[in-house]
């Protein structure tokens, strides 16, 4: 019981933060969306340490745990666009394929060099 | 009414189960939780004769809290901020040049197989999480509708084929990785690089906030070079 009553707090104000956030990107037009917003907010109030790790730590590891579930409902959307697939599914499906190995195998492997050549200096200056 | 909502509601949650243990013991692109639960639903949807507008109650609900949750991912990046921090300048540079060859290669891609023009503007967002995605592409000329579809197609991919795709490429450095993932499928991809690692799930939540926040501000700028 203790618990449970602990587990709502914490969500409470991982929502509260989600609907302040939601209200500024409205409130000054925001190009970034609510959640994302909260999430920088909530990154900046637990490095300044005005929302402590143990408030909202075990309601974020569950919501975490099972994002992939939220998303779930938004991509069962998809049903409603066989028209769309039949007719040019396999050219926006190749597209979609194409630029997304190109985009992730730049992103990461260029991240991987340039942390790989600063990783072997660092390991130089050590052994001199 | 009710009762068709929390059909749908129990049917999607039990269905969820079932892939998140089979992936505990078998994983492969294929039982990616959230590509395996997707396409159960959709055949059962379509077996007992469901439309995507009954199904929207439900999707209410169980959407509920993607927002908080999305927050929430504040949490791995807190923990995991001086591993980040020491690593900021190889982040920045890999996020942007990924981010723009994104880009350009959606847009390219979308020319050479002679996409219509509201298209190819269009493909130019699918990497950046929905709304986001829905906010610029009038800007540039292209569909929300058809953008909502390539970002969550993407995503999906991403998420089912992304890890699979590194280890190919021989890319092993776990920041590497989530960054990858994070920039080129946002929070579906997020959401399987949190399965993977802490330290995968932190850099994808950063790349998925900093692509989003940066691709709308050089988008409209870019795509006129390309037109």
């Amino acid at each position: 019981m203790k618990n449970a009553v602990l587990f709502l707090t914490q969500l409470l104000i991982l929502l509260a933060i989600y609907s302040v956030s939601n209200y500024i990107v409205q409130l000054i037009n925001l190009p970034i969306p609510g959640s994302v917003l909260g999430m920088i907010l909530l990154f900046i109030c637990l490095s300044m340490k005005i929302v402590k790790l143990n408030y909202i730590e075990k309601a974020a590891e569950y919501l975490i745990k099972h994002l992939a579930l939220f998303f779930v409902p938004y991509a069962v959307g998809l049903m409603t666009y066989g028209d769309l697939i039949k007719t040019s599914g396999w050219k926006l499906l190749l597209m979609i394929v194409g630029s997304t190995v190109i985009g992730l195998v730049v992103t990461s492997g260029i991240t991987q060099y340039l942390s790989s050549k600063g990783t072997k200096k660092h390991v130089r200056s050590d052994s001199i | 009414m009710y009762g068709l909502t929390l059909f749908n509601i129990s049917l999607t949650l039990l269905i969820y189960i079932g892939p998140r243990v089979l992936y505990r013991h078998i994983s492969n692109p294929f039982t990616t939780p959230v590509l395996l639960t997707t396409i159960l639903v959709i055949i059962v949807l379509r077996i007992v004769d469901i439309n995507y507008e009954q199904y929207t109650p439900a999707k209410e609900w169980l959407t509920y809290l993607l927002g908080p949750a999305t927050v929430a991912l504040a949490v791995p990046m807190y923990k995991n901020r001086l591993v980040i921090r020491e690593k900021a300048i190889q982040v920045s540079v890999g996020l942007t040049v990924g981010s723009l060859a994104t880009i350009a290669s959606a847009i390219g891609i979308s020319k050479m197989l002679n996409l219509s023009e509201r298209i190819q503007a269009t493909s130019a967002v699918k990497a950046v999480t929905t709304p986001v995605a829905i906010e610029i592409v009038p800007i540039i000329g292209g569909d929300p509708t058809l953008a909502a579809v390539l970002v969550i197609t993407a995503g999906i991919f991403g998420a089912a084929f992304g890890s699979l795709c590194l280890t190919l490429f021989k890319i092993h450095d776990p920041i590497s990785r989530g960054l990858g993932i994070g920039t080129v499928s946002h929070g579906i991809g997020t959401s399987q690089a949190v399965t993977e690692g802490r330290l995968q799930g932190a850099v994808s939540s950063v790349a998925m906030g900093a692509a989003a926040i940066l691709t709308s501000i050089i988008l409209p700028l870019i795509y006129k070079l390309f037109n």
